[in-house]
């Protein structure tokens, strides 16, 4: 069977495929093909991460003076606790199942994933916890004001008495929300064991996979723990049972465990999939293969697995014994290996490469430079005696911010502009892409620097109010955090206008090489007329290999790729 | 290799050592002013973790601005770069390398930890073994003290306000007070919920656990007034929930001991308390939802001032 | 690979779909083991809070309370071990495709099950200590109330799978429902095992 790609020849597309992309009320529908439901995913999650922009920005007011003088000290306590709840269970997590719901099936030559009805049905679940969430505010006494965290016995105080308050509609969303992971977890890592397409060995798998697979591994086996700390925590909440109330014979820092014991973790079911992103575009954009393939793929497992056993460094402070600390301060500190792996690989990727500077580009570098100043104080946070001083301050609000927004939110940006036209079959307008960058860039480092020296100084974290010294510090972050605010704007600008008037999109505008960039923009129906068969590693750039087996498609690639 | 790269190399990892030594001087005056032996232990292992890692950021970074100025490709030129795809060698290094330092910064902050020797047992409170044993392994290094048993304060933290108990004297107050080079071995407990004893001038912290209760020491080394803060969030006043620490001599302090002894107890302070009541009495307009009602004035010998004083 | 040609697409991908069909049973199979994989870590995880909470509780056994009652929970646990054997016996007939041995040896499965499940039911009733009391009565009907609704959700699953069982031509695609509720049933098996161990034996 010969496979001629036409769009590769004639880049701009005069009939639009019937009843496929142009349908956008698709979008709106219980739909199971994965394109539709990678983008459902990823638009319902940025409105999230409006809404949990909107607070912060709120935050910020509140921080720019020393006193608790814009809002209630309830409102602001609710205030950080939703914004971290809805930024990490409603916006990194949903965004980033949606790229790899979008991406997989087509890096690895598949038609859909595994199961497509399961599929729609974890999606769905996404606006329903959402919802119950955001009725927190409405109820009496209001949203779960305990943090993120919800460590008893704080989150067990319940002041208005009530049985269904905002800690116990928290307890109910977040469960909810790892119901619909699990889901998609299964899905993923079955999709992957077993729907590659033919000679598609793991070592011939791109990375954005690896990093995906190994990133819901850890959803598989860390979200449950969390079940089962959030369930006793309800228990106790709302039928009176003791497992973590300190008065009637329980243990906190039990619940300490089980909830770090995922969560942590979970930062790298985040992390992983954006350096999966990073190991895609710095070969496309510097025209290189990715230098240690199998390294990098490898070192996306050595991750997980040490991520299960680093948990105890949020806790150097608490109820742990001495021997502990120093345990956990070791395995953390090794989980630099491997993510430093990345790091040089990329490096090493990009140097003597052609390096262009297009949007996602910039992005993925301005992720990378963040990323490593945020991996150098992390290392710092693993010595346990600098980790007292700082622990539960402003410096670790400053460390984690660099990382999610940093790096993780900058390369879901970069993700976006790089598949952009793949999903839609528009270009976005270059301009307002870089502009964009800018914006976040500077924001990023503006808003979060600062946070450094005030934890250095002893600023704690999650306060209304400061003493007046962490003035200069604040007033800095507040302006980089409405800057960042401003950032969403050029962003929303060009996607919302790209993708109704923006100029046709090749088949593969960046003349990358992946399965991906072998089907029109946007993909058809069921994405591969014909399963292809993989002869070659990912990144064979300046190689002159064909990806796929076939006898003419290969002069095609050929001359479509030089 | 060629000579003239090795020694442009050379220079640059010169400049980068002398960059990062000089940053690594700058790190003491981001924090406070040292005030106890253990922030002296802590300040320099910030100092080590500052150094190394601008070395290693001008490294990664110094790479980066370079390729990404100077190798960017031609403007038409729609080519690929060389296909290059790894170097064993290469690769093993960079992963031995960043294994053995991770094995000296733990080992540096293991000794360092271990000289501080801050965590005592925490027991559970009705009876019952420990359930944490402190490392016992070498002790600290500062013999002048040691014959000197430590000084043993109790630290009660209930929402939202600090209260201590000198047993010695049998004095309270909501002003801690410390005798300079002196260990201070603190008794910490909560009535209610975690909260977190930090005295950032100190670099100690620790969580304050209810239903334990938890030793700790240091040795404050500088005198002076120093803020001590709740830093485990304990709910709707935690930021209010702070207090001075005025560390004097050992005769001032004793001093103070036995003046405050004959005051009578008065309300000690409570900002949390004074918040609550203007919100309850609703004079400043905010809406807010129901909170836990804070803990009212405790009864104290000497109450103490509610901020740093101006410097 | 792009679609070029309409009418070819479409052909090419109907005989895909047959192939497809078998395919996708093994998925689900596969997909199944990994969600329970999953699943046994959330009772990994109580299994933990167990042990921690009761070697390093000062007061254990609400006031009034000596222990647990061994003989009937045992009686019950080897109906449940025993029903394990029963439902392998019952998926070897449905291979061999002998239908009505399937069913029989099936509801005896269900029987049991639901015997296990009346026997916990009358235990609870029957104790002197209640959930909120103190952290053995918590973690007590915890582990046993969560493995509980894992036993009757597998009864009720292979209610379904009886059902199905009546409509013609319900295993043309293997025997995917059966082998995955079979399964099911092991994991229920070894779950409590553990937790009889843990909770009855070692007191």
């Amino acid at each position: 069977m010969t496979e001629i790609s036409i769009e590769a020849l004639s880049p701009n597309r005069e009939q639009p495929v019937p009843g496929e992309p142009e349908n956008w009320p698709r979008f709106f529908s219980f739909s199971t093909d994965h394109k539709v439901i990678g983008i459902q995913y990823i638009v319902v999650a940025f409105v999230f991460f409006l809404i949990g922009g909107f607070l912060a920005m709120i935050i910020r007011g509140e921080l720019i003076t020393p006193e608790a003088d814009l809002v209630d000290r309830t409102v602001y306590n609710a205030l950080f606790t939703m914004h971290g709840t809805i930024m990490l269970f409603m916006w990194t997590f949903p965004v980033l199942n949606g790229l790899a719901n979008y991406l997989v099936p087509l890096q690895i030559g598949a038609r859909d994933m595994a199961f497509p009805r399961l599929n729609a049905v974890a999606f769905w679940m996404v606006p329903v916890f959402g919802v119950i969430l955001m009725a927190s505010f409405l109820v009496p006494g209001g949203p779960s004001q305990s943090g993120w965290w919800a460590y008893p016995p704080v989150s067990l105080q319940n002041p208005t008495g009530n049985l269904i308050n905002g800690q116990f509609l928290w307890i109910l969303a977040v469960a909810l929300s790892g119901i619909s992971s699990i889901m998609g977890a299964v899905n993923i890592v079955t999709t992957i064991i077993r729907m590659r397409a033919p000679g598609m060995t793991f070592f011939k798998m791109p990375v954005f996979c690896w990093a995906v697979m190994a990133a819901q591994t850890i959803q598989l086996f860390g979200l449950p723990a969390l079940t089962a700390g959030a369930v006793m925590l309800l228990f106790d909440l709302s039928v009176g049972t003791s497992f973590f109330d300190p008065a009637t014979g329980g243990d906190p820092v039990l619940y300490q465990h089980f909830f770090w014991f995922y969560s942590h973790p979970a930062v790298y079911v985040i992390i992983l999939p954006v350096f999966g992103v990073f190991s895609e575009l710095f070969p496309v954009y510097a025209r290189k293969p990715l230098f240690g393939y199998k390294f990098v793929a490898v070192s996306s497992f050595v991750i997980t697995g040490l991520s299960a056993i680093v948990w105890v460094h949020h806790m150097f402070a608490s109820g742990t014994p001495g021997w502990m600390r120093m345990l956990f301060m070791a395995s953390t500190m090794l989980i630099s290996v491997p993510t430093g792996v990345k790091i040089f690989a990329w490096v090493a990727t990009i140097w003597g490469g052609k390096i262009k500077l297009g949007t996602p580009m910039l992005f993925a570098l301005g992720g990378l430079v963040n990323f490593l100043f945020a991996g150098i104080t992390g290392i710092m946070l693993a010595a346990v005696p600098f980790d007292i001083h700082v622990n539960n301050t402003y410096f670790v609000v400053g460390h984690f911010h660099y990382v999610i927004y940093g790096a993780a939110v900058m390369g879901i940006y970069a993700a976006i502009y790089h598949w952009f036209p793949k999903m839609t079959g528009r270009m976005y307008y270059e301009g307002l892409g870089k502009l964009h960058f800018v914006l976040t860039f500077v924001g990023v480092n503006l808003n979060f620097l600062p946070m450094h020296p005030a934890g250095l100084m002893g600023m704690p974290r999650r306060v209304a109010s400061y003493d007046p010294e962490f003035a200069y510090w604040n007033v800095l972050a507040s302006l980089g955090g409405f800057l960042l605010g401003v950032s969403t704007l050029p962003f929303l600008l060009n996607m919302i206008s790209s993708w109704i008037l923006g100029e046709k999109a090749p088949a593969n505008p960046w003349r990358a090489i992946g399965l991906e960039w072998l089907v029109s923009s946007p993909p058809p129906h069921e994405n591969f007329a014909v399963i292809p068969t993989v002869v070659s590693e990912p990144y064979g750039y300046g190689k002159n290999e064909p990806l796929i087996a076939s006898p003419m498609a290969s002069t095609e690639l050929t001359s479509e790729l030089s | 290799m060629n000579i003239r790269l090795i020694l442009k190399l050379a220079a640059i990892a010169g400049v980068m050592t002398a960059i990062s030594l000089w940053v690594g001087q700058l790190a003491y005056t981001w924090m406070p002013v040292p005030a106890s032996e253990e922030a002296l232990l802590v300040d320099h292992l910030f100092s080590f973790l500052t150094t190394l890692g601008t070395f290693i950021f001008l490294g990664v970074a110094g790479t980066l601005l370079y390729s990404v100025l100077f190798q960017r490709a031609a403007k038409y030129d729609e080519g690929d770069g060389p296909p290059i795809e790894g170097n064993l060698t290469l690769e093993i290094v960079w992963t031995a390398i960043p294994l053995v330092l991770v094995i000296w910064i733990a080992g540096y902050s293991y000794r360092i930890y271990d000289e501080m020797n801050i965590l005592g047992p925490m027991e559970h409170m009705h009876g019952g073994a420990a359930i944490a044993a402190p490392l016992t392994l070498a002790q600290s290094t500062d013999a002048p003290e040691a014959p000197e048993a430590p000084e043993a304060i109790e630290v009660h933290a209930r929402q939202w306000v600090w209260e201590f108990y000198y047993p010695a004297a049998d004095v309270t107050s909501t002003e801690l007070h410390l005798p300079n080079h002196r260990r201070a071995k603190l008794t910490l407990t909560s009535e209610d919920v975690l909260h977190g004893f930090y005295v950032p001038a100190f670099r100690v912290k620790q969580d304050v656990i209810p239903g334990r209760s938890i030793d700790f020491e240091f040795t404050p080394i500088r005198e002076g007034t120093y803020r001590l803060r709740d830093s485990q969030y304990s709910g709707t006043y935690f930021a209010a929930m702070q207090a001075n620490v005025v560390v004097e001599s050992s005769a001032d302090y004793q001093q103070w001991l036995t003046d405050v002894a004959a005051l009578s107890p008065q309300p000690g302070l409570n900002p949390s308390y004074d918040e609550y009541q203007v919100k309850v009495e609703n004079r400043d307009n905010r809406p807010g939802w129901k909170t836990v009602e804070p803990a009212p004035y405790p009864l104290v010998n000497y109450s103490g001032a509610s901020v740093l004083p101006e410097r | 690979m792009s679609s070029v040609n309409l009418d070819q697409s479409l052909n090419s991908t109907a005989t895909v779909h047959a192939a497809d069909h078998h395919d996708e049973g093994e998925h689900r199979l596969f997909g199944f083991i990994v969600f329970l994989l999953s699943e046994s870590v959330i009772f990994l995880s109580f299994f933990v809070g167990y042990i921690v909470y009761k070697t390093s509780a000062t007061d254990w056994l609400p006031a009034g309370v000596e222990g647990l009652e061994v003989r009937e929970p045992f009686i019950n646990t080897i109906v449940l071990v025993s029903s394990s054997f029963v439902i392998y016996i019952a998926e070897r007939y449905l291979h061999k495709e002998n239908l009505w041995g399937f069913r029989a040896f099936w509801l005896l499965t269900m029987a049991m099950g639901s015997f296990f499940l009346y026997g916990q039911a009358v235990e609870w009733m029957g104790l002197d200590f209640s959930f909120t009391d103190g952290l053995f009565g918590g973690t007590f009907y915890l582990l046993t109330g969560f493995h509980g609704l894992h036993v009757l959700t597998g009864v009720l699953l292979q209610g379904v799978m009886l059902g199905r069982s009546f409509i013609p031509g319900n295993y043309d695609d293997g025997e995917v429902g059966v082998a995955a509720t079979s399964l099911f049933w092991h994991f229920v098996d070894v779950i409590w095992i553990i937790l009889f161990i843990l909770i009855y034996v070692w007191q």
